[in-house]
């Protein structure tokens, strides 16, 4: 109970920020509020598919390359739906979720027997296939003309026009995704993941089945990656191929990296420092120079791991596990040497 | 009658076609087997190299007006030390960090060199200039019945064969060829006797980037498009060729290129064009599920 008690001005802090996040649509911020709101909805997004990433590579210590594709597939799950069916918004989530679960099975069941490299090269594989399925089977998703007019989502029968009202949708989703990460990394099943990422072998002698828990850590992650897609479709109301390219992957590793592999706090605090600096840079940046924003990332990924593999954000790894880090110095995982 | 020998002419030419290509997917895939063999990891920066080698031969021929044959190898050679330059920087600190983090760094450093190149070239094709190829290049070497040969072709295999064999005469008659097959096998042991293993894998990353560029200049050539995100889908398929013959072994990886080369151009020829890259990345995942050892590689153990 002593660290329940401890808990307690932490959880007040975050029951301020989300305060604070739900009072700022309201602020007195001018012209620039809607701009601004739109930023910061992006930025909410990529929270919730940075926490549904962290858990291969941070949970389970795998590189997944292909998180896109799940991106992917749950946009085109919702776009699809709602065009043609007109599906509520409240059934599709759940739908590219369970779409994106699917495939994180159908894909995760027979490339995770191997070994993290060959894991990451098949997942990246996978996402391209993704592309490719969806710029040419012209019958299905419209090729590179892309699924124009998905129409937005409605709560109680009024149809969301305002931006703060996806801001609030979106801050919604993250909550749902942030209770269901956070329970996860408490529970038997994310323990059971850290002594994956820590030592697989050693997991594998206590007990813990590898690849019923990898598979599972794998869809629930492509679960995510398949609401947000399916939150995206709905609210820029506009795919295209091009949206869901390699790159969107590395984009949100690197908000992971940054803010601290396997820190749930440490991945949020990474997109929202990252993606406004990406829509600064939109702004900076000449038209022709902007795709070279990557040369950040790359620069990003490559200084972190080199210098701070935990994470930029100090403070953060106070609140990991202290055994967590304890073992961790006791035994660097070397490469069998 | 005719008809039939209509159809096997293209084959033929098709086989042609394939096989060149897969010369060039063989030099880059050695580059990708060669570092695997020694520090098991997947350098996805080789790409990078490869079409670094591309576009430095490119400078060299426009800006500073170096002749074609000339600029080939000072290309190889700068490309050469970029690869120890890229040990040094990104792979060597992180040698006994878990393998998570070098293979992020690796995806770092692939993002990096591909944007720098953008922000040093910019994003359009652009091509050697006719005027400084030998006019030879594009004639034709030989045309039987409907099959067609040009010199740039025979000169794209004639390279692949003879950098082949000196790879080969490098890893088996030399010193410094033993040392990698040692340090390939137990890094540890081959220190204790008295291999110096950085220097080793220096050189691994030199002979590979050496190869990677000189499959980039020949790309360029062939296709006539040089553009800085060349090396992504070429490292990919080049990888894909690596692991079909088996990642870790050099003939494993010609013979990979060779396959997969024919394979695409066959995919793209008969079945569907539009999925040309598909097929290469189909083939690699279907290998890596099923016969992840590859066609002539040595089972993968885990150590531990």
């Amino acid at each position: 109970m002593k660290t329940r008690m401890s808990d307690i001005p932490r959880k007040c802090l975050y029951l301020g920020i989300l305060a604070f996040a739900l009072l700022l649509p309201w602020l007195p911020l001018g012209g620039s509020s809607n701009y601004l709101l739109r930023i910061l909805t992006t930025a909410t997004l990529y929270m919730v598919l940075a926490l549904g990433l962290n858990i291969v590579p941070g949970f389970n210590g795998l590189l997944d390359l292909g998180y896109v594709g799940f991106y992917g597939i749950g946009a085109y799950t919702a776009g699809l739906l709602t065009l043609h069916y007109n599906v509520s918004f409240w059934i599709i989530v759940p739908l590219a979720a369970l779409n994106g679960a699917i495939w994180g099975i159908l894909l995760g069941a027979p490339t995770l027997r191997l070994t993290g490299d060959y894991f990451a090269i098949v997942t990246f594989g996978f996402s391209e296939l993704v592309v490719l399925v969806i710029r040419n089977e012209l019958w299905l998703t419209r090729g590179p003309m892309g699924l124009p007019g998905i129409a937005p989502p409605s709560v109680f029968g009024h149809p969301l026009t305002q931006d703060w009202e996806y801001f609030y949708l979106i801050i919604f989703l993250l909550l749902i995704v942030l209770f269901v990460v956070t329970r996860l990394e408490d529970s038997r099943i994310g323990r059971a993941w850290y002594s994956i990422r820590e030592d697989e072998i050693a997991a594998q002698c206590s007990g813990v089945n590898l690849i019923q828990y990898k598979v599972t850590a794998f869809a629930i992650s492509a679960a995510i990656g398949g609401a947000g897609g399916a939150f995206y479709a709905n609210w820029f109301k506009f795919i295209h191929p091009d949206m869901f390219k390699f790159w969107e992957s590395i984009l949100i590793l690197c908000l992971i990296v940054f803010g601290g592999l396997g820190s749930i706090v440490g991945t949020m605090l990474g997109a929202l420092a990252l993606i406004p600096l990406t829509e600064l840079l939109r702004v900076v940046l000449p038209q022709n120079l902007f795709s070279g924003r990557y040369l950040i990332y790359g620069v990003v990924l490559v200084l972190m791991m080199r210098l701070r593999p935990d994470g930029l954000l100090p403070f953060v790894r106070f609140q990991q596990n202290k055994a967590r880090r304890a073992q961790k110095r006791l035994a660097p995982t070397g490469n069998g040497e | 009658m005719e008809n039939l020998l209509g159809m096997s002419s293209l084959f033929l030419q098709q086989l042609v076609n394939g096989l060149t290509l897969g010369g060039v997917y063989a030099l880059i895939a050695v580059g990708y087997t060669m570092v695997y063999g020694v520090i098991e990891l997947i350098n996805f920066a080789h790409g990078e190299i490869y079409m670094l080698g591309a576009f430095l031969a490119y400078t060299m021929v426009t800006v500073f007006g170096i002749p074609f044959f000339a600029a080939i190898p000072l290309t190889i050679m700068i490309c050469a030390c970029f690869g120890i330059l890229l040990d040094f920087i990104a792979y060597r600190p992180l040698r006994r960090a878990p393998r998570l983090a070098a293979l992020i760094t690796a995806i770092g450093m692939s993002i990096f060199l591909q944007n720098l190149a953008l922000l040093i070239w910019g994003g359009q094709i652009r091509s050697y200039p006719r005027a400084v190829l030998p006019k030879a290049f594009f004639q034709n070497a030989f045309v039987v019945g409907d099959i067609t040969m040009t010199w740039l072709q025979i000169f794209i295999l004639a390279v692949t064969v003879v950098f082949m064999f000196i790879l080969h005469l490098i890893i088996h008659r030399t010193q410094v060829g033993t040392a990698m097959r040692a340090i390939s096998q137990d890094k540890v042991t081959s220190a204790l006797m008295g291999i110096s293993v950085n220097r080793v894998i220096s050189f691994t990353f030199a002979i590979g980037s050496a190869m990677g560029a000189m499959a980039g200049i020949l790309v360029g050539l062939y296709y006539n498009a040089i553009f800085p995100y060349m090396g992504y889908n070429a490292g990919i398929k080049a990888f894909a060729a690596a692991v079909l013959g088996g990642i870790g072994s050099v003939p494993g990886a010609m013979l990979g290129g060779g396959v997969l080369g024919i394979a695409e151009v066959f995919g793209a020829g008969y079945l569907a064009s539009e999925y040309r890259d598909g097929i290469s990345y189909a083939v690699m995942i279907l290998v890596i599920l099923f016969k992840p050892s590859g066609l002539i590689g040595k089972p993968i153990l885990e150590k531990v």
